[in-house]
């Protein structure tokens, strides 16, 4: 970790749970949030304080979730089931109330299960799954009027204008810089690896968005010299991939080490836990209907369906993100029974071929036991790719 | 893959099952009933019914017809109605097959909701497994056999197509290969009952058939109270109304769709009493097989609500006549173990069930869509759609749960089956949940049980043992 900001921001995540308790004993309150569509800017305007939660990985708390949820069910659920069961997370532990939106219904159905069995106080905002018909726009934007009555209830305060445009600003930063600071990535001897940025984002999950904000912009000062001054060494034959599909949360690092230990490099990502919940949010108005409507015209979500193939903006995006960050292949990571991502790699690897980009989908679960066999799969892929073949 | 690998070799018709045969003392009553009069007007007479099911229908469908241990039509050769319901439900395909030729929209929907708007539109709904059943008998003169593997290859084919973690993928399968000819228009409801049927609709877009797609959305999480969503609802409905309306040339203006309601209403009301006739009698007067076939009427219509609420309201009458005798259902034991199931797209196989000394006495999936009658006053679409999202199935789990212990009480059952297909995330999902809070509130123990999609119809051993040991563990608490 050579750049210093990436330092600060790790230190900061290790301070940060100690910080979260320290402001509820002085009386905050911590939201919780797990989806897609969940306006932080709206939590963050009352004066909650927003985390984004959820990890993976662990195949122990796979088998404690199984236990509630089923083992038909995604890995991810399962294991964020097993996560409210355990009870260890410090951010768990720390959130006054989850809230959760219905764009999968999988994380849904967790929503129904941590409250039942853990007594864990939830919050469900609603998402149209026809969200690209008139009538979703409407619905959902009184279904973000209810959610945020019920919030306002629980921070003890009304939302005003001020906050919430303050809020939105804030947010809109933090996007931009995010998106700033992946060009970086894919850059030619670049001075910030792509894992590197995707740990910046996960830090995103859990730190104070303002000190966030300030941590952003500190970076991307510091990229941005780093960037003037590098030796520019090009590697003739790199395998650059771009990683797509299910979601990777962290501490699920199992294909992030395989690609990156067989000498691949990733240049990008497709992921719900990547770059995703930051493209494409333009907030007209600074209001509920604004962010009602500026959310669900965004990058959807794999778990909406969506009925044409010619103006999908998840196709669109994954499309144009191959080219901006000059990948040669995909490698598209599904989980196991999450059907949003695994029903349409077939269709995925057809369209991008359109761009001559070569697709391998890794279908796994969170065990170590299929490890080797992943391994030479995606040697074999990365060996091509360097090959041009 | 294509079509042609899914014909078989020509293998030794199997002589292991036998033929179902008639009892002749039964031609009378047979001859002797009404006509069935179905949605044109159209009517078949006792005799036509008669002579199809011993004559023609085994000759085509030798499948159908064929009679095992765990398979065929019921036992109950007295039940008329039943004798005319199994008519009903063979002649579905061959009237698919007429309307397809005629033009006339056949849409693929999913189970578990009203189908109002589908008739009212000039369309024809047929759920999963009827395209999937339309498939496989296309293909006639198979033994049960062969036509067990034509299903499991069908579906294979779909597997590989989407994605192995599927289970609706022959569906897919069979539209985009064009094992059936004459679907429209894909236009199923996106409630909570199946994981699979959203991305199964999306997967049409990239096939080489291109239909129209118009999944009506179903918004989770408690919504029927919410004037926004039954607006939402009601929109999703108008829409699908006019595109369905568009292709069938049919005009449908709001009387038109409440002439649909009301028709369906007077099926669900005749479903609830037959339900409650049938859950305070004191021995059960039809076995699983009849009773969740009768109960089912009055839902699904097997693509003719008329004929199929003529069938409901003689079942009604014959029912009625046997409490009154009491008549017990054939092949139940004496005061058999009562089960109530949960789940969706699977049931314990009825004969096993029977034959274990147990007997199923309702179905959350059924009972949910014929629950509520949808109100006769207003705007017809927001009433439906108000309908729709208070069913209790679609309900939050918790709710759903409390709901079936309800019940549970009520139909006196000794235990509970939750049964979900292997690969459905959100019956799975809700199993545990939903047992766990019948447990705690009707006091019944419970059961969570998973079938393996992949099975054919006699590799089932393994469920089977699991229902007749949870019977046979009942069966010990009874006594």
């Amino acid at each position: 970790m050579s750049l210093e900001t990436l330092v600060k921001i790790s230190e900061a995540v290790g301070r940060r749970p100690e910080e979260l308790a320290r402001a509820r004993n002085q009386g905050q309150k911590v939201v919780g949030w797990l989806g897609y569509n969940i306006p932080e800017e709206l939590i963050h305007a009352l004066g909650l304080i927003p985390v984004r939660l959820g990890t993976g990985g662990d195949g122990k708390l796979v088998e404690v979730g199984s236990r509630y949820i089923s083992s038909k069910n995604c890995v991810y659920t399962r294991n964020l089931v097993g996560l409210f069961a355990e009870n260890t997370d410090p951010y768990i532990q720390n959130s006054d109330l989850i809230a959760l939106d219905s764009t999968c219904l999988q994380l849904y159905r967790v929503g129904e299960i941590i409250h039942y069995y853990f007594n864990i106080n939830t919050l469900t905002l609603g998402v149209p799954r026809n969200f690209f018909l008139p009538e979703a726009k409407k619905y959902f934007q009184a279904e973000l009027e209810e959610f945020a009555g019920k919030l306002e209830g629980f921070a003890g305060k009304k939302l005003d204008a001020k906050s919430l445009s303050e809020s939105i600003k804030l947010f809109n930063g933090i996007r931009e810089k995010i998106k700033n600071i992946y060009k970086f990535q894919s850059e030619d001897s670049p001075v910030i690896t792509w894992s590197e940025v995707y740990n910046v984002v996960h830090a995103g999950y859990y730190l104070d968005r303002e000190q966030y904000s300030a941590y952003l912009s500190e970076l991307l000062q510091e990229l941005e010299e780093k960037h003037r001054n590098r030796n520019i060494d090009i590697e003739e034959e790199e395998a650059r991939v771009l990683l797509a599909g299910s979601s990777i949360p962290p501490g699920d690092n199992k294909i992030i080490k395989i690609i990156e230990d067989l000498g691949g490099r990733i240049v990008g990502d497709d992921l719900w836990t990547g770059i995703l919940p930051y493209l494409g949010i333009d907030i007209q108005e600074s209001s509920i209907k604004g962010l009602a409507d500026a959310y669900l015209k965004r990058v959807p979500h794999g778990a909406l369906p969506y009925l044409d193939l010619n103006t999908d903006k998840r196709l669109q995006n994954l499309r144009e993100s191959i080219k901006s960050n000059n990948a040669r292949g995909i490698i598209y990571y599904t989980l196991r029974y999450c059907d949003p991502y695994t029903f349409k790699a077939g269709e995925t690897k057809d369209v991008v071929k359109q761009d001559d980009v070569t697709l391998l989908e890794i279908h796994t679960e969170y065990a170590g036991s299929d490890f080797e066999a992943i391994r030479t799969r995606v040697g074999a892929f990365l060996e091509m790719l360097r090959s041009g073949i | 893959m294509a079509v042609q690998e899914l014909e078989l070799t020509n293998k030794k018709k199997s002589t292991k099952f036998s033929t179902v045969k008639f009892d002749e003392n039964i031609k009378e009553k047979i001859e002797a009933a009404p006509d069935l009069v179905f949605r044109d007007g159209s009517r078949v007479s006792g005799s036509e019914m008669w002579r199809f099911m011993t004559t023609e229908g085994p000759k085509r469908y030798p499948n159908l017809f064929s009679k095992g241990k765990n398979h065929g039509f019921s036992d109950d050769a007295e039940l008329i109605s039943g004798f005319r319901r199994n008519y009903f439900n063979t002649t579905m395909y061959d009237r698919l097959n007429r309307f397809a030729a005629k033009g006339t929209p056949v849409v693929f929907i999913q189970g578990g909701q009203t189908h109002e708007p589908y008739y009212a539109a000039g369309g024809i709904p047929i759920r999963p497994g009827q395209v999937n059943g339309w498939a496989t008998n296309s293909k006639e003169n198979m033994d049960y056999d062969e036509a067990d593997l034509r299903r499991l290859q069908i579906r294979e084919i779909g597997r590989q197509a989407l994605t192995v973690d599927a289970c609706q993928t022959a569906k897919y399968e069979i539209i985009q290969n064009e094992l059936v000819q004459g679907i429209s228009i894909i236009a199923p409801y996106l409630c909570t009952r199946c994981s699979d049927i959203g991305y199964g609709v999306e997967a049409h877009r990239h096939g080489k058939v291109q239909l129209p797609l118009l999944p009506v959305d179903f918004p989770v999480n408690n919504q029927q109270n919410k004037p926004w969503a039954r607006e939402y609802v009601a929109e999703n409905l108008r829409r699908l109304v006019r595109k369905i309306a568009e292709l069938s040339k049919v005009e449908v203006n709001d009387d038109v769709l409440w002439k649909e309601i009301k028709l369906h209403n007077e099926k669900r009301r005749l479903a609830r009493e037959y339900l409650d006739l049938w859950w305070s009698a004191p021995v059960p007067p039809t076995n699983s097989q009849d009773h969740t076939a009768i109960a089912g009427l009055g839902n699904e219509s097997s693509n003719d609500p008329v004929a199929a609420k003529q069938i409901l309201e003689e079942s009604l009458k014959e029912v009625k006549e046997r409490i009154r005798n009491n008549v017990k259902g054939k092949n139940l034991s004496d005061d058999p173990v009562r089960l109530f199931i949960c789940g969706s797209c699977v049931n314990p196989n009825p004969h096993v069930v029977d034959r274990a000394g147990g007997v199923v006495v309702g179905k959350d999936d059924g009972l949910s869509e014929i629950f509520y009658d949808v109100e006769e006053t207003g705007d017809p679409y927001e009433q439906l759609a108000k309908t729709m999202l208070s069913f209790p199935y679609e309900l939050p789990t918790e709710e759903r749960g409390r709901w079936v212990a309800e019940q549970v009480k009520k139909s006196r059952a000794d235990g509970m089956i939750f049964m979900y297909q292997w690969g459905c995330n959100f019956q799975s999902a809700a199993a545990r949940l939903v047992a766990d809070v019948v447990k705690k509130e009707a006091g019944v123990p419970t059961i969570i049980i998973e079938r393996a999609m992949a099975e054919s119809a006699q590799g089932q051993e393994q469920l089977h043992n699991r229902v007749e040991v949870f019977i046979e563990m009942l069966r010990q608490g009874k006594k």
